[in-house]
């Protein structure tokens, strides 16, 4: 479905040159639970990114369904993330002036969207969150964030789901209640993508790409 | 309602969650506005009181020119000839000759006279109207008085005074007019210019259909009488008000240009606090890129903030500068409803609307530079 061919992405910094993917062919099918897993800095969220059509490669193609978007414009792109793609972000980046529910509504926020608020609630009452639905993220523990930005990457019922150490910050249950609801999802045909240091998540998913400095192994 | 509204609006929501993040900053950008709010339209309202009161005083005398002897050429009184000269000089206008002097005069028939200026004219009814008794024309007997003499001694048509130790039946009283100084009739006291000795006279009073006919005559008068040697002194009183207006419009133009000058420090003050908080937000708008929001949602959201700052910093301007506006219309021209003139609003109106402006150009950069921030730079820290 997301496919990656050849991508090699350098970054330019004063006057030197990085090479922090070196040449990648990855690709996912619809339901397909995969982890990257590599030492830091060996360019798992550059990869997650170019994914997302969140950056662009320096070489390379990246298809989506079949079709060559490596070159489409910001507006396309953005379109396409809109409709397809899900983040989670190492970092959560939850709004912090809204509440966990606002938050969750965001992505969807620009539309007309009728049935908003109940689809926002069962997906907080999925990751364990009824009770939190007016806190605000500084009012939030560091996973019920990451659950919030769980719950905020599925909204939009994307076909693809990003999610850069999703377990990161919770605890074992936790971590596994996110981990059953990532594997819920990818039943209904949703591709998940993690970024994991976490032998934990490796049990959940189908393969595990092992990524070190810039190349697969 | 504020639900429904969000709803409609989405930006907005995102927008009073972000100016109310941060009250302080938000209220000291807001403040700018205010103040800058409150200098154009009090300004502007001050202007316009001026301009009204005095125009109010000047009244409707503008359609006049006055013709006295130059006396600083030794010139003591205007002839006969003159007079015919004047006339030829100002056509379709009515030319009214008026001889004045000092008379002691007595208004209630005892106690001592008193020294007043009396004017002498034959034909008073081509240049005044009557509000009580009817003026004969030509005037030959009988005094006709302004509305200030008959309110102040009690006079009217039929009463008597004694001039000059003769007894004289009032004719006519005036009616008032809107007026200053020698043009207004309101404290005449006209006598038949018979009852005058000498020839000459000491003022001609044209009377012209419109300003522009008045210095169109008053023009001819100069060029006539004072083309040798300076004979007389040709008063226009509608240029005196022209002047006075244009004068009045550029000072109103000077106060509103300072008064634009702290719109502009404002506008300043909001593209500071909407830089600072471009940068403290840098990750969020990342994200909401990342999740969909195409470039022009986020300047929809920014922008947003500015016009709220703007339409709040506005909204309070407004009420205040009606407050000073009452104040000044209070103090000004003695009548605080004349705050609520149209020309008044405008100018509360056109303030408002410069506050908005200001703060929609201002946050116009910093809504810029968040929408085209790449989210993958946005995103790393
Ligand atoms: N914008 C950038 N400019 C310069 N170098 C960059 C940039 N982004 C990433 N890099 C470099 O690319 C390499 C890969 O970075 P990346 O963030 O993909 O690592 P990672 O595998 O996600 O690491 P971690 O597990 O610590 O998150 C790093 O060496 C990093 O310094
Ligand atoms: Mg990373």
């Amino acid at each position: 479905m997301i496919e990656g061919e050849d991508v090699v992405k350098q970054y330019e910094t004063g006057g030197q040159i990085l090479t922090a993917l070196k040449g990648i062919d990855f690709s996912v099918e619809p339901g397909d639970f995969v982890a990257i897993m590599g030492p830091s800095g060996s360019g798992k969220s550059t990869l997650l990114n170019i994914l997302g059509l969140l950056d662009v490669p320096t070489e390379g193609t990246v298809r989506l369904d079949g079709e060559d978007v490596t070159d489409h414009t910001d507006k396309q792109r953005t379109l396409i993330r809109k409709q397809t793609i899900g983040f989670v972000f190492q970092q959560f980046y939850l709004l912090p002036t809204l509440t966990a529910q606002e938050n969750v509504e965001v992505p969807r926020l620009f539309d007309d969207d009728e049935g908003i608020s109940e689809r926002a609630i069962d997906l907080l009452e999925r990751v364990g969150l009824g009770d939190r639905l007016d806190h605000r993220p500084n009012e939030l523990s560091g996973g019920q964030k990451q659950r919030v930005a769980i719950a905020r990457s599925l909204i939009n019922q994307p076909r693809i789901v990003l999610a850069d150490e999703p377990t990161g910050n919770l605890d074992l249950d936790t971590g596994k209640q996110i981990l059953d609801e990532f594997q819920n999802v990818t039943e209904r045909d949703v591709a998940v993508i993690a970024v994991t240091h976490d032998e934990l998540v490796t049990e959940y998913t189908d393969r595990t790409v092992n990524l070190i400095d810039g190349g697969i192994r | 309602m504020m639900e429904r509204l969000y709803k409609r609006f989405p930006a907005l929501l995102m927008a009073r969650r972000n100016i109310t993040r941060t009250k302080v900053r938000s209220v000291l950008a807001g403040l700018g506005i205010v103040i800058g709010v409150i200098a154009i339209a009090s300004l502007g309202m001050f202007g316009v009181s001026l301009k009204y009161q005095l125009s109010q005083n000047l009244g409707d005398i503008g359609n006049q020119v006055i013709v006295t002897p130059a006396g600083d050429e030794g010139v003591q009184e205007i002839t006969r000839r003159d007079v015919q000269r004047i006339e030829r000089a100002s056509t379709s206008s009515t030319v009214v000759p008026v001889k004045q002097r000092v008379d002691p005069i007595s208004f209630d028939g005892r106690g001592s006279p008193t020294h007043e200026l009396v004017s002498g004219m034959s034909h008073p009814a081509k240049t005044y109207t009557a509000s009580e008794g009817r003026i004969p024309d030509p005037l030959r007997s009988g005094a006709v008085i302004g509305s200030d003499v008959a309110e102040e001694h009690d006079l009217r048509p039929g009463s008597t005074i004694t001039v000059n130790n003769s007894t004289v039946r009032v004719k006519a009283v005036l009616e008032s007019r809107d007026g200053f100084g020698f043009a207004s009739p309101n404290n005449k006291i006209i006598l038949p210019a018979s009852s005058f000795a000498d020839s000459g006279y000491d003022q001609v009073i044209i009377t012209a259909d419109s300003g522009t006919a008045a210095n169109q005559s008053a023009r001819a008068i100069r060029g006539d009488l004072n083309e040798r040697r300076k004979r007389v002194n040709v008063q226009e009183l509608g240029s005196i008000v022209d002047q006075i207006n244009s004068a009045f419009s550029a000072v109103n133009t000077f106060l509103i240009g300072i008064g634009s000058i702290s719109l502009l420090v404002a506008g300043v003050s909001i593209l500071n606090v909407m830089l600072m908080s471009t940068v403290e937000r840098r990750e969020e708008i990342g994200v909401l890129r990342a999740v969909g929001y195409q470039k022009t949602d986020v300047l929809k959201i920014m922008l947003t903030e500015a016009v709220l700052l703007g339409i709040f910093g506005g909204l309070v301007g407004v009420v205040l500068s009606i407050g000073a506006g009452l104040a000044i219309n209070h103090y000004v021209v003695n009548d605080v409803m004349a705050t609520f003139r149209l020309q008044n609003m405008l100018y509360v109106v056109l303030a408002f609307g410069f506050g908005v402006i200001t703060a929609l150009v201002s946050g116009f950069y910093p809504a810029w530079k968040a929408a085209n921030e790449r989210p993958v730079e946005a995103l790393r820290s």
